[in-house]
């Protein structure tokens, strides 16, 4: 495995980094570190700055102010450099649809400096892995959104990057398809110790393979952390639905309220919704209810996900902009 | 799979293996292309054989029911007097296919490496594959190397190859007239081998820098359309009599249109910038 990176520092790191075209900020005085083998979900709305800030990363753009830092490398200095240990999927696949699928990866992959003969091997190797051989001869124009992401993808993966720019990897894919690059970028992360940047709109998706999560808001970062730790900054305590085979009553609420711990308490339909301190306050609570012979059908603790996370940021900043 | 580190970048020197993917990848993909084959085709079959064979064999005819070309009048001497000295019956056929079939022949490597050119960088970014191409580990001099070549190569190859098939034509037609071969004669020699490959350099050098601005392949077509029609019309001029040149003359034009090619492609190098190409994309 090729190892650029300062050993122990982060592979990726950004200070103040920062990209305008024609007067409009694309990107504002961006600060970011990536540790090898971190899924960093860069999320935010269109035109956030998301692409941009890849494409600098990539050394594709230069940026205005500011510098970053890849695999202890210059991207505006080393850019060739850095090109050679990353692999980007961008937003379309970037297919040339008058060549076949194994055309467009054995050309990128002598455009990366491979032989023919390991160009072809690493070819074959990844239109298997992708389980594109049987249509690996064919010209891409026919191909389903998910066919051409595949090869995009294996397009991606042919030289083993160590750092991964993933823009909407999973955009037009089926179900199942997004299951298996999600798992694939799973897989090179916790397996393979690389690296990845997932640009991406779908939150499902990302909150179930990043570590981080990095949010952009009008080229500006505005929220960068664990979604643990960034819905404990949002919300206080965790939030748990409690069935109880029906309405409650308000006497059992103010009951659930006594207990140390509980942080708020609302009815609902079947029991009621609470959020408490810790899970050990949980636990004391649904000792409370069975010890005054209350029924408790069942308890579930909820995570805030990294859908609630993002849209409860983005309407923060909205209230912050208006 | 094994795990090995992609191959080093190789310092200041050109890439060329990446630059030739490049080039085989585009032209794979242009051969593939009927809209940018059949036009390519087309013409020079028009130019070299359809027009030579016509005009050829017309000229043979009324060069055989004899009758002075009043025409030479209004030539150059230097032009003029090695025409007049000819037998009667060869004089028709050598003005037509040894001179003023020449310029005419230029528009042959201005417009393939026109079409090329355009394919190459407005159409790149038409088929949203142009992001993927700065993302890869070869340097903006290369890029723009491999796709000048991807234009220039085969603007070169047609227009030669159009000059074999011209040249059997024209000898063919003026057999049993002409005593020995016609073609080539040293006007075609200097407007082949010095002044094509100078129009299909001048071709690319406008067509980068229309294809910066244009978004599409139609767009930088018609745009680079614009730029290249007065030429055309200035080669037109030429076949039909207006700027009959000879062959120093042909020479000095070649090196002002090498001046100006070797000017705009340089430009046009300076200005291709991934950043450029992706602040435009």
């Amino acid at each position: 495995m090729i190892d650029a990176a300062p050993p122990g520092g982060p592979c990726i790191s950004t200070h103040a980094l920062s990209r305008s075209f024609d007067g409009r900020v694309a990107v504002d005085g961006l600060d970011l570190d990536v540790q090898p083998g971190e899924v960093l979900a860069l999320l935010g709305p269109n035109g956030a700055g998301k692409t941009t800030t890849v494409r600098m990363l990539n050394g594709v753009l230069r940026p205005d102010r500011g510098h970053a830092v890849v695999l202890g490398l210059d991207p505006s200095v080393d850019g060739d450099e850095v090109r050679r240990l990353t692999g980007v999927l961008t937003e379309t696949a970037g297919l040339d649809d008058r060549l076949t699928a194994r055309e467009n990866l054995e050309y990128t992959a002598r455009m990366r400096g491979y032989a023919p003969r390991e160009a072809r091997t690493r070819v074959n190797h990844q239109l298997e892995q992708f389980a594109m051989l049987d249509v690996a001869d064919s010209r891409t124009v026919g191909f389903s959104t998910g066919q051409r992401k595949r090869v995009a993808l294996a397009r991606a993966l042919l030289h083993d990057p160590q750092v991964l720019f993933l823009d909407e990897p999973t955009s037009g894919l089926d179900p199942a398809a997004t299951r298996e690059v999600t798992d694939l970028i799973g897989m090179l992360a916790r397996e393979r110790g690389r690296t990845v940047i997932l640009a991406t709109h779908f939150l499902g998706e990302a909150g179930r393979v990043a570590d981080r999560m990095a949010v952009l808001d009008h080229g500006r970062l505005r929220a960068i952390g664990r979604p643990a730790d960034l819905a404990a900054e949002l919300w206080d305590g965790i939030s748990a639905d409690i069935d109880l085979g029906g309405p409650v009553a308000h006497t059992v609420l103010e009951l659930i309220g006594s207990v140390d711990g509980v942080l708020r308490q609302e009815a609902r339909a079947t029991g009621a919704t609470i959020a408490v301190r810790d899970r050990a306050t949980m636990a004391r609570v649904l000792a409370t209810l069975t010890g005054r012979g209350i029924d408790v059908f069942g308890a579930t603790m909820r995570e805030a996900s990294m859908e609630d996370i993002y849209f409860a940021l983005e309407s923060n900043f909205a209230a912050e902009r208006s | 799979m094994t795990t090995t580190a992609p191959p080093a970048i190789t310092g200041s020197r050109l890439n060329t293996a990446a630059i030739k993917a490049i080039i085989g990848r585009d032209l794979r993909a242009v051969r593939r292309s009927k809209a940018v084959v059949i036009p390519m085709m087309l013409v020079p079959t028009l130019l070299m054989v359809a027009l030579p064979l016509v005009v050829g064999y017309a000229a043979r005819r009324a060069g055989q029911a004899g009758g002075r070309i009043q025409f030479l009048d209004s030539l150059p001497s230097a032009l003029a007097d090695p025409i007049a000295n000819l037998p009667q019956e060869e004089q028709l056929l050598t003005l037509v296919l040894g001179y003023l079939l020449a310029p005419l022949f230029l528009i042959v490597p201005l417009m393939v490496s026109a079409v090329l050119a355009a394919d190459a960088f407005a159409g790149e970014k038409e088929r949203r594959t142009m992001e993927t191409l700065l993302h890869l580990p070869v340097s903006d001099r290369d890029l723009f190397v491999a796709k000048f070549l991807t234009g220039f190569i085969p603007a070169v190859s047609v227009s030669w190859i159009g000059f074999g098939a011209f040249a059997i034509v024209a000898n063919g037609v003026s057999w049993g007239v002409v005593d020995g071969l016609l073609i080539p004669n040293a006007l075609w020699v200097v407007v082949i081998f010095w002044v094509a490959p100078a129009v299909a350099t001048l071709g690319l050098g406008i067509m980068v820098r229309v294809s910066a601005r244009c978004r599409t392949t139609q767009e930088a077509n018609q745009l680079g359309g614009a730029v290249i029609l007065p030429l055309i019309f200035v080669a037109v001029g030429q076949s039909t009599g207006l700027l009959l040149v000879d062959v120093p003359l042909a020479l000095g034009i070649g090196a002002a249109i090498w001046v100006v090619a070797v000017a705009l492609v340089a430009r046009g190098a300076k200005m291709f910038t991934r950043d450029r190409v992706a602040g435009n994309s």
